[in-house]
């Protein structure tokens, strides 16, 4: 029986179909848990809503752009400062963020001309800014506003602005993941297409699903230049409004996080021909062969393989000497949707961790058929988990370290599990080869910090030895290490702090210059 | 007049300082032991609240969501209700209250609360729990009305209200901290330990600052318990220290149980914190010990190190709980500094009529703002645009970028103040609390003058 019931959750049966424990030969048919489906009311789950989904994951990580949420003040102000998304525009969409602030007069009235003030009034304290985007909320959908009509009256009378409208109020779907389907869609019908790009090299690609979480965008940015590619528009981390309206004029629209951003993808090819290759910026092995996909598909591999071979031969070793020291520690990667199958297989092969759970808040059937593909035996897989399923899966597991939300955290805190933060990281970015040595090096502080041993001590009652002063990492985690790996000269990480200043530093003379194949004019 | 309260001159928020009515609910509820809240509307009214308050306390804790989706929206959401409560308590066997806290969606979708609750009580809890003891109340916090703060005044008179017997007299006094952190608890606790007073402190969050055991057991709650709560309603005062946070209650236990009642000040300061005691004298009878002139005496002594050599003439802005940014406005006027700017974040049209700010426009004789339903670009707009020159922010984390970006000192104070370690364990209340607040003034004065090499061997003989 592949199911697994949680203790806790007898009292809710429906419950049990979304939890399984991956066995001996069983195949996805049999133990794939149920997904995507209504939460239960009163369960204490841990997923968002599809404003959330649309707004704060997608929406807001575009740079360049006013963001106001049509709504009362709550949502914009909750969905503010809570994750990691920087920019090279001096981060203007994380410090700013704009409500109409409807009140209850305007329930009763209708908040259209509130909306339309709002938005005079914020491109007036932002003269410099000239593209906005807005967001329904549960509020002003039920009052039934007309967000689009306002948006093109403005548009009419200040013609230098664009405006986008995202109609994903907080109660459409299950979960976050209604609202990043619903902003994919209505960014496709309204906006690609509406602007003409310059294109500056025969390789061109959208970078899609990504949302340059600490940096992530901007490594990934670098080594597609370096390939002399151009990068067409980032959909939608550190990307640009007018770009993103570009994008029906790529070659190729390179994929990350499937969950979130598919979409949009889907309907590239199909309403442009543009076709879609899935990559995964994490782990050496996925991040080299995702260059090399891209490589492949543009005649390029020479380009690929030397970068690979240049940053494997920098960061490899410092992977490595990670690798040594966490092998066979437990984890349970208890992310919000794509990254447990872009880490599930790529700590195990390459940090020699082993992945005892996978959960997802917002996953469909799709995210958890690749999870548990690249978990293995024995593995506890959790669709739309709450609070009391996982402490018991906590206290059944014995998990070394979690990755997950800030907030299911400071549970783990209490249990004495580390935790790392699966969403905005802890010192990422975490893709790219030097990104990778970072998570490894983050998931051997949390493992191996000394207080994290001396909280499990007693002093009522336990015998331990008081004769150390100190205990480093390095006493723990290399105790029971081989002789050969011990005496190795490696190290764990010598990067710096911030790693994407460096590479905001760079310009145009330090990318490698390509000759075109063809005329600009021919290429189109 | 030198003072003026106004409104903002905008209709939009650029920057909220405020977050909604739903989310203050959740605040209160968390300060009642075996209580979980079970929010009525979309699941981001509660992930996010929940967020926002770890990322404050550092600390877990539970609260439920009715999680409205589309089906809800269009015909209705009781029955998410009644299942949510029927969940709640099947899988949680010590929860004994549970508040329905609602929402701009479920109040404007206009689902009956108070109705699903006499359902419930009559049937679910009658039929399927009548050994157990379960209260339902329910709480009505529409996001578009007010903020948080009136969310958390509103769900501390509904819980008081819900529970609050008339018994022959406790001898002890009601005593609403209003949204404070669990060092302000401890804080008070004290001062009315030296009193020599017995109170039933409510919605009490001092746990809320506890350990990793070593059996990785630990879950924080809070500390009010059904007693407690009953009990108000026999106590010979109440003393509400906010105005804004716990008000209400007070007056409420005022109308209907004939409890006297002590509303503020907010004894933020030394002399507000001198008001409290002597009002708390009055009312009990009890003397202030020699012990707190001690203990008062120390934070002068801290005090008059500082307030006439740095902190004279400093221009400020204050930004935040209107309880709060008042009580620290006119504590920075003893200490002789100049608030320049009070930013109440919400639309509450009774701020001007508060004797305090009232006091204020009276007696300051520089040029004073104080800005009602304020924003962040409020405060932005005066410094980037408008020649507002500070030298110093009082405030919440959500206004971070500001001092950042324009380099001015900031101290951080309210909620949230998560980009800072362990401000929650530090009371701003009292005479403990003046102390610190001064001290971080100071020095966020000091490391300034550092940082910008302005007069900083000023601090080598201090």
């Amino acid at each position: 029986m592949p199911y697994h019931e949680f203790d806790c959750s007898k009292v809710i049966p429906e419950r049990k179909q979304h939890a399984v424990v991956k066995g001996e030969g069983e195949d996805l048919t049999s133990c794939l848990p149920k997904g995507y489906l209504n939460t239960i009311p009163g369960s204490i789950s841990e997923r968002g809503c599809a404003y959330c989904g649309a707004k704060h994951v997608i929406g807001t990580p575009m740079k360049d752009v006013i963001h106001i949420s049509h709504g009362p003040v709550g949502c914009t102000y909750d969905t503010w400062q809570t994750k990691r998304y920087i920019s090279d525009n001096n981060n203007f969409q994380l410090k700013y963020t704009f409500a109409t602030d409807v009140k209850e007069k305007h329930i009763v009235f209708g908040a259209e001309s509130l909306l339309k003030q709002n938005i005079h009034e914020a491109f007036d304290a932002f003269p410099e800014i000239k593209r906005m985007t807005i967001y329904q909320t549960c509020a002003t959908a039920l009052i039934g506003d007309d967000i689009n009509a306002i948006a093109d009256e403005v548009m009419a009378e200040r013609p230098d602005v664009d405006i986008f409208v995202c109609n994903s109020p907080g109660f459409a779907g299950p979960s976050q993941s209604g609202g990043h389907h619903k902003i994919n869609i209505a960014w496709l019908n309204q906006k690609v297409g509406t602007v003409e790009p310059e294109i500056t090299s025969d390789y061109v690609i959208n970078y899609v699903g990504e949302y340059n979480i600490q940096g992530d965008q901007e490594v990934m940015q670098d080594y597609f230049k370096r390939m002399g590619i151009q990068v067409l528009s980032t959909f939608t981390g550190n990307g640009s409004y007018d770009d993103l309206r570009a994008m029906h004029r790529a070659h190729l629209n390179v994929l990350e996080c499937a969950r979130s951003a598919e979409y949009i993808c889907d309907e590239l090819r199909a309403r442009y021909g543009i076709p879609r290759l899935d990559i995964d910026g994490f782990g050496f092995k996925a991040l080299g062969d995702s260059l090399r996909k891209i490589g492949l598909f543009f005649g390029i591999e020479d380009r690929a393989e030397a970068i690979i071979a240049a940053e494997t031969a920098r960061w490899k070793p410092e992977l490595d000497w990670y690798a040594a020291r966490l092998k066979g520690k437990r984890v349970c990667l208890w992310p919000g949707g794509s990254k447990l199958w872009h880490w599930a297989n790529a700590i195990q092969e390459e940090m020699g961790v082993k992945v005892v759970s996978v959960y997802t808040k917002f996953g469909h059937q799709g995210d958890m058929e690749k999870g548990i593909a690249r978990a293995g035996v024995g593995t506890l897989a959790i669709d739309d988990p709450n609070e009391l399923e996982g402490q018991e899966a906590l206290l059944r597991l014995k998990p070394d370290v979690i990755f997950t939300g800030k907030r299911p955290g400071e549970v783990a805190k209490k249990m004495r599990v580390p935790y790392l933060n699966a969403h905005a990281y802890h010192n990422g970015p975490y893709k790219g080869f030097e990104g990778w040595v970072r998570f490894a090096r983050d998931i051997y502080n949390a493992v191996y910090s000394p207080m994290h041993q001396l909280s499990g001590v007693d002093i009522s009652k336990d015998d331990y030895a008081t004769d150390k002063g100190f205990v480093t990492r390095r006493m723990l985690s290399d105790a029971s290490l081989p002789e050969a790996d011990r005496a190795s000269p490696l190290t764990g990480y010598t990067g710096k702090f911030d790693p994407i200043e460096a590479l905001r530093a760079k310009t145009d003379a330090d990318y490698p210059q390509f000759a075109r194949k063809s005329s600009p004019q021919a290429a189109e | 007049m030198n003072c003026e309260v106004k409104v903002k001159d905008r209709i939009g928020t650029i920057n909220p300082i405020f977050t909604c009515q739903p989310a203050g609910a959740q605040y209160a509820s968390i300060g009642v032991k075996d209580c979980i809240g079970l929010v009525h509307g979309g699941q981001g009214c509660v992930m996010f609240v929940r967020l926002l308050i770890s990322q404050h306390l550092k600390e877990s804790f539970e609260i439920a969501s009715s999680s409205l989706h589309e089906d809800g929206a269009v015909f209705g959401a009781c029955g998410r209700v009644e299942e949510g409560v029927d969940v709640l308590l099947a899988r949680y066997p010590h929860l004994k209250v549970i508040p329905i806290i609602t929402t701009c969606s479920t109040e404007v979708i206009g689902d009956d609360v108070d109705g699903v609750i006499t359902k419930l009580e009559e049937g679910l809890l009658a039929e399927k729990y009548p050994d157990r003891e379960v209260h339902l109340l329910p709480i009505h916090t529409p996001s578009f009305v007010g903020s948080m703060v009136s969310g958390y005044d509103v769900a501390v008179r509904d819980f008081v209200k819900k529970f609050a017997r008339k018994g022959p007299s406790n001898g002890k006094i009601n005593f609403i901290t209003g949204w404070v952190n669990p060092g302000d608890v401890t804080e008070l606790k004290s001062l009315l330990k030296e009193m020599d007073i017995d109170a039933t402190v409510l919605f009490e969050i001092e746990s809320f600052d506890s350990p990793i055991m070593p059996d990785g057991g630990e879950v924080s709650h809070g500390n009010t318990t059904i007693e407690d709560l009953v009990s108000t309603g026999s106590a010979t005062h109440t003393f509400a220290l906010n105005r804004y946070e716990g008000g209400k209650a007070a007056q409420f236990l005022e109308k209907k149980f004939k409890i006297p009642s002590v509303i503020g000040p907010t004894p933020i300061g030394i002399r507000n914190t001198d008001a409290m005691l002597k009002k708390l004298s009055e009312a009990t009878g009890k003397p202030i010990p020699e012990s707190l002139v001690r203990k008062r005496g120390v934070a002068l002594d801290a005090i008059t190190d500082l307030a006439h050599m740095f902190l004279a003439d400093k221009k400020v802005a204050i930004y935040g709980n209107p309880d709060l940014v008042i009580g620290l406005a006119e504590f920075c006027l003893d200490l002789e500094m100049k608030p320049q700017l009070l930013l109440l974040g919400d639309d509450n049209s009774s701020y001007a009529d508060d004797p305090r700010i009232k006091a204020l426009q009276e007696h300051v004789d520089y040029p004073m703002e104080i800005v009602t339903n304020a924003d962040f670009w409020d405060l932005e707009d005066r410094i980037k645009n408008k020649g507002l020159e500070l030298d110093l922010i009082l405030g919440h984390s959500k206004g971070r970028f500001i001092s950042i970006d324009y380099d001015i000192p900031m101290v951080r104070v309210g909620f949230p103040t998560y980009d800072r370690a362990g401000l929650y364990r530090y009371p701003v209340v009292g005479y403990g609390g003046a102390t610190w607040l001064v001290e971080q003034m100071a020095n966020a004065l000091f490391t300034d003058m550092e940082h910008k090499k302005h007069k900083e061997w000023l601090l080598n003989v201090w």
